[in-house]
């Protein structure tokens, strides 16, 4: 016994190391996933009701078939990236190269358009609706992060004082909590007339606005006109939200991009001087190139966790601003915690999950030969 | 790159300075409105006219926020504790250790990050009702603290980044004292585990952020208020009717003292990680 012991030692060792974790990780981060699934095909409230089959995912998204053509089309929206990518440098023409991904990328935006404006016509409007709302969210919050975070980072790139500091303070919102941070945005945000906020766009003669409380849409507001559905973009309630989610993660991406500056090779600088390029140039030829790769990955990376937002939102979330801050988590938070429909909200979760997954591959797409060079 | 002349240096330093104005300055409007009256506060004043600092008094012994802040402080270190005890044998483990299916375990966990926690707290809800099957420690763990915390103790990303830091140990140090008959445990606890302190105390912030942050789950698995942690107990507050701001205030900027006490400490390790992290994902 003790020979076979002696023999495994190690075997063993590593098994039993890892074991707490296993155990736990398993249990809480990847069961879950598969008993959703299989919540999600019952009658569930609060306890196990009949078999229902597809039923809840019938309800959610009006037919199942187009969420699939939905899907399908996303899909082949990351196959006009790939064509492009993969064939752009092989052709001696990139003319066709070019035609043919943009027809592929027609091609999906139909099948898009279509699936969308089936589920909508009869499937569970307020879902939908909610995934266009986190689509807001996530789109607007990362591409200002990002681009924000830039500019910052070209900044403390520079020989500053004191630039320890700064990084210290521009993390300070990150690690602020979300619903602590929510709770002051919630009074600076209110929808009191002179309230400072208020006050201060009044000096660039904006009328004082409800914010938080304002559930009408951006373009309604700033240009007047009401359109409907998707081009419409977030109601000015949702955008305060987005507010929050840019103070709390620009100093976090401008981190990660100021590291991503200081390790492109000095050489190159010094080589594109002696050719005697402008700074603009070098700007433009030199950093840009090698620093877009992080710029991507972080804009994926990031447009995919802004899908789970909550804490902030659910703490600053005002009735007035109706449903237009119901963004995809709290509606499915609110569908098992107020209305107690777990059956459904597990095939929302599900439905999330999917696309989710969609976003990934793009992400293993797009990555799939990340420049290297460190 | 754009780098600047010593005369320009005034854009990037401007830059700088409106960025750091406007990420702190939620935290020093938070402080002005906890000094206000509650009139000033529900006015929308600058400044309060003159500073109450009764107003931490009557948050701190009021509505049982002590009570609040210290089950946040002792789920948010007994989760550190468990993260550290599970993470760091199987960060250890997967780093140094030689066994069968080693990497392919290891990165069907690192697939579970994945998951979105929306979808897994309904399932969780169900487990700890103990649904599913049965827990020890009681039939069901809603409203214990048991079921605040053990389902954090596993964490797939804290045990990745000890794992990338553990990696870089050379292997002649195990080889050295498995010659003298050292198990596993001995030089986990004896070499690993000190050589490793940066990236502990790191994940330890990290895990305790998160945990301090942690708000859905709570609000969910809590009906009553003695386990309520602080995020919970401020959710509560805002929504309530006919809120006082300031008191409000006064309870937010408790709260985030720790945090910000946490941080202050540990800020350079704390950027370090970050930077590295972020590139090496």
């Amino acid at each position: 016994m003790s020979k076979i012991f002696s023999k495994y030692s190690e075997q063993i060792n590593g098994y039993i190391f890892i074991l707490p974790a296993f155990l736990i990780i398993s249990l809480f981060g990847i069961f879950p996933v598969f008993f959703g699934m299989y919540m999600s095909l019952h009658k569930w409230k609060v306890f196990k009701g009949r078999f229902l089959g597809f039923e809840n995912y019938q309800k959610i998204l009006g037919d199942i078939s187009s969420f699939w053509i939905f899907i399908l089309g996303l899909l082949i929206m990351i196959a006009s990236y790939w064509v492009w990518s993969e064939y752009k440098d092989k052709m001696k023409n990139r003319i066709y190269c070019f035609v043919v991904s943009s027809l592929i990328l027609l091609i999906s935006l139909y099948l898009i358009n279509i699936s969308w404006a089936n589920m909508m016509e009869k499937g569970d409007a307020d879902f939908l609706n909610s995934l266009i709302y986190i689509f807001y969210y996530s789109f607007f919050a990362i591409t200002t992060e990002v681009g924000l975070g830039l500019l910052i980072a070209f900044a403390l790139y520079q020989k500053l004082k004191g630039k320890q500091f700064f990084q210290m303070i521009l993390l300070f919102p990150y690690i602020t909590p979300a619903v602590m941070g929510g709770a002051v945005f919630f009074i600076i945000f209110g929808k009191a007339e002179n309230s400072i906020l208020n006050e201060f766009i009044g000096i660039f003669g904006y009328d004082p606005q409800l914010w938080l409380f304002d559930k009408r849409k951006i373009t309604e507001i700033m240009f007047g006109i009401k359109i409907e559905g998707f081009f419409a973009g977030p109601s000015l309630a949702l955008l305060t939200s987005i507010l929050y989610g840019v103070w709390s993660y620009t100093g976090y991406y401008a981190i990660i991009l100021l590291a991503g500056l200081s390790i492109i090779p000095s050489d190159l600088y010094e080589a594109a001087k002696a050719e005697g390029a402008t700074r603009w140039q070098t700007f433009i030829k030199i950093t840009i190139p090698l620093l877009m790769p992080i710029i991507f990955f972080l804009l994926l990376t990031g447009f995919i966790n802004s899908f789970q937002a909550f804490n902030h939102i659910m703490v600053m979330k005002t009735s007035s601003a109706g449903e237009t801050m119901d963004v995809v988590t709290i509606e499915i938070f609110d569908h098992f915690w107020d209305r107690v429909k777990f059956g459904y909200a597990a095939a929302e979760g599900v439905v999330l999950f999917i696309i989710l997954n969609v976003l990934a591959i793009s992400q293993y797409v797009i990555f799939r030969k990340r420049l290297n060079y460190d | 790159m754009i780098s600047f002349q010593k005369k320009e240096l005034i854009i990037p330093y401007t830059i700088l300075f409106i960025v750091m104005f406007l990420s702190v300055y939620p935290l020093l409007y938070m402080i002005s409105v906890s000094l206000m009256t509650s009139g000033e506060a529900s006015n929308q004043y600058l400044l309060p006219k003159v500073p109450r600092f009764e107003n931490y008094i009557e948050v701190w012994s009021s509505n049982n926020f002590q009570q609040y802040t210290l089950n946040s402080i002792i789920i948010s270190g007994l989760i550190v504790i468990g993260v550290l005890c599970t993470s760091i044998p199987a960060a250890y483990a997967f780093a140094k250790i030689q066994f069968p299916f080693r990497d392919v375990i290891f990165y069907s966990l690192l697939l579970s990050l994945m998951i979105p926690e929306i979808i897994a707290l309904l399932p969780h809800l169900l487990i700890i009702r103990g649904n599913i099957f049965p827990l020890p420690f009681g039939p069901s763990w809603m409203n214990s603290l048991q079921g605040l915390t053990v389902p954090f103790f596993g964490n797939v990303f804290i045990i990745f980044l000890l794992r990338q830091y553990i990696k870089k140990i050379p292997n002649e140090l195990w080889d050295a004292a498995r010659m003298d008959g050292a198990s596993h445990f001995y030089f986990l606890r004896k070499v690993v585990i000190p050589m490793s302190m940066p990236i502990i105390v790191t994940v330890s912030l990290f895990a305790f952020i998160l945990a301090w942050n942690s708000f859905a789950w709570p609000l969910l698995i809590l009906t009553k208020e003695d386990w309520f942690p602080v995020t919970v107990s401020i959710y509560s507050f805002i929504r309530e009717a006919g809120t006082q701001y300031n008191l409000l205030m006064a309870a937010s900027l408790i709260s985030i003292f720790p945090v910000l006490l946490l941080y202050f400490f540990t800020q350079r390790l704390f950027l370090e990680s970050i930077s590295n992290f972020g590139l090496k994902q």
